[in-house]
């Protein structure tokens, strides 16, 4: 007797009870679902990732201070030589000031809004600054440290709700008291996916010589950050290591922490990777249950067709005809389930890639459908052993006899 | 039908003990103590006997549902001794067919695909099987009823459908197990009637029965009382 035989038998017989069938393979339905979205969505997760952090921070190097060490920027600031040493590497040197300072929201209501001083030029420099309207201030603006400011977004929004920023005078004021009055000369694009959170700050873009000139805590030929936009065909490990040399050398070991996007993205793959393993593990406990469900409704199966098996036994089949019959029914109600999940799983893929911005494509890869309906045959394999041996050792004249 | 034809079944000295509980409450049943007993190709018999004679022990061993504990049995000449589980099953499949009281048709199966059933352990193919067991349906007069299921049919009918999976096997014998048990008495004379067509036709036919009317059919009697022959073994 063939195995197609058997298969056609096994699918006969499962389809004669079509809604017991159904619930028993509802449970390995949910956890190939489970196990394929999670794995699907962690692949999605990680390329949406990688796409974000390279729009919003392209491939650069981050420079600042340790804070481990108990330091603060005035301690341990990056000077002007600093810069000079880091502009022999591949990449552009966009050194920064940070500080807050606060405007007027209502008359007698302040709010605080960061300022940032950078060099002229910026989105030259670093491509994921995009304008949205407007300029960015020049070179020679910055470094005469004349009062003209970028807006973030969100910036221009809290400056100057409802009205075109760029031409207007904002005015703010040092925490001190001192003020500053400067003309709005662009507004930069919002930053996009999931990071847009993280770069969403109201944000006040000002030359740095304009803080080194103004602020009370600022001084001049020192800076907070620096970002290295690296440039094309740069090994970012390679200049990440050169610049923590130049750092070291001068100042000693863990004085500045310099981590470039790609050891972002490392730390960030991992973590998904994390996150996947611990999901997929509580999905494959529901794989476990839904073949325990299995086992189950095959020794209910068993039971229920005890003459059924006597009278095969009568008409000639073996004891491991009998077992391959039902090991291979077990298969395929596991195998059903699997591709119902794998459906199930894809519909649910394709609903989140159309609505949700991160994840950015559909990735369903032939490996994990693999995987699923591979997974699903073994969990019927392993779960019909025991209902199919039952069956198969029914003595005939018993089975025949039973009521 | 001549005597000095091999016998279909030959038995010597066939005993069968059955042990229950364990240890000193062992306890032993002998429903069978020394049964001798040929069945000739062509006859019908009929093997009668009160409840608990031994007469479904007997009938269990010839269609090697079960062996025997002691003595020889032969089935169309080979020795049944020593032979495995799947080498019975497969000895079961072409040499006997069964005719059960109860049917014992598989609800959701056609009536072609239930007579159909044996073939598919005889690996035929689809299409012959189905041939077959077509000729054998029709051969019971059932042409008409092939794709009915067993819900839709009359027990008279249901126990046609069930001897037309019996004679698709081929066998040597039809070990029919109270075949009328079920069916009122004018199923019961149709059913008795193919039976009669069959030995006719030359079949050869072993019906266990406690009706005397209906062992009267038969060409032999074979009486059983507490295990043994009684009276026709005939050996």
């Amino acid at each position: 007797m063939n195995p197609l035989e058997n298969f056609r038998m096994a699918f006969e017989s499962l389809w004669g009870n079509k809604l017991r069938s159904f619930l028993a393979l509802l449970g390995i339905v949910i956890g190939v679902f489970a196990v394929t979205a999670m794995i699907s969505l962690g692949q999605m997760a990680t390329a949406g990732i990688t796409q974000d952090l390279e729009a919003i921070a392209g491939r650069s190097i981050f420079v600042q201070p340790n804070f481990n060490e108990g330091q603060d920027f005035s301690t341990a600031p990056i000077r002007e030589e600093d810069i000079l040493a880091l502009q022999t590497l591949p990449a552009a040197v966009i050194p920064q000031l940070f500080t807050s300072a606060q405007y007027e929201a209502r008359p007698g209501t302040r709010r605080s809004i960061q300022l940032q001083g950078t060099p002229g030029d910026l989105p030259r420099l670093d491509p994921t600054n995009k304008l949205a309207k407007g300029r960015y201030f020049s070179e020679a603006e910055a470094r005469g440290g004349l009062a003209v400011a970028v807006l973030s977004d969100r910036a221009a929004r809290d400056l100057f709700p409802g009205r075109e920023a760029v031409g207007q005078v904002a005015r703010l004021f040092y925490p001190n008291g001192a003020r500053l009055e400067l003309t709005v000369v662009g507004v930069l694009q919002p930053p996009g996916g999931l990071f847009g959170g993280l770069g969403a700050a109201a944000t006040v873009y000002v030359p740095n010589e304009l803080i080194w000139n103004t602020s009370p805590t600022a001084r001049k030929g020192q800076y907070d950050f620096v970002v290295l936009s690296l440039k094309k065909g740069a090994d970012a490990r390679q200049v990440t290591r050169q610049a923590q040399r130049i750092f070291e050398s001068r100042y000693g070991k863990g004085k500045y922490q310099i981590a470039s996007t790609e050891s972002f993205q490392d730390t960030l793959r991992s973590i998904t990777l994390i996150l996947q393993a611990l999901l997929g593990a509580i999905a494959g406990l529901s794989l476990l249950v839904g073949g325990i469900g299995i086992m189950n409704i095959m020794l209910v199966s068993v039971t229920e067709r005890t003459r059924e098996i006597g009278l095969r036994k009568a008409l000639g089949a073996t004891s491991s005809q009998i077992r391959q019959q039902f090991l291979i029914e077990a298969v395929v109600l596991t195998l059903v389930g699997g591709l119902l999940g794998v459906v199930l799983a894809a519909g649910l893929l394709l609903v989140i890639t159309a609505t949700v911005p991160f994840f950015k494509v559909f990735i369903l890869n032939p490996a994990t459908v693999l995987l699923a309906l591979a997974v699903s045959a073994l969990v019927g394999l392993f779960f019909g052993v025991w209902p199919a041996a039952r069956a198969a050792a029914l003595d005939p004249i018993e089975a025949l006899r039973y009521e | 039908m001549a005597p000095d034809n091999r016998p279909v079944v030959q038995m010597r000295g066939v005993t069968k003990i059955y042990r229950s509980g364990s240890g000193s409450r062992t306890v032993e049943v002998r429903a069978l103590a020394g049964v001798d007993l040929s069945i000739y190709p062509g006859e019908y018999v009929a093997l009668m006997g009160p409840s608990g004679s031994g007469k479904s022990t007997l009938m269990h061993i010839i269609g090697l549902l079960d062996t025997p504990t002691e003595g020889e049995y032969w089935l169309g000449g080979e020795p049944v001794r020593g032979l495995s589980e799947a080498q019975l099953a497969r000895i079961r499949n072409q040499r006997v067919g069964f005719v059960f009281q109860a049917f014992f048709l598989l609800p959701r199966l056609t009536a072609l695909h239930n007579v159909a059933l044996p073939l598919v352990y005889r690996g035929l193919p689809a299409a012959e099987r189905l041939k077959r067991a077509r000729a054998a349906l029709e051969a019971v007069g059932l042409g008409d009823r092939l794709d009915h299921l067993p819900s839709e049919l009359s027990g008279g009918q249901k126990q046609r459908v069930a001897i037309a999976r019996a004679l698709v096997q081929e066998p040597d014998l039809l070990l029919a197990d109270e075949p009328t048990g079920n069916l009122d008495s004018r199923s019961s004379d149709e059913i008795l009637g193919l039976f009669d067509a069959l030995h006719r036709q030359g079949k050869t036919i072993v019906m266990v029965t406690h009706e005397p009317d209906v062992g009267a059919r038969a060409q032999r009697i074979v009486r059983l009382r507490d295990g043994r022959v009684a009276e026709g073994g005939m050996v």
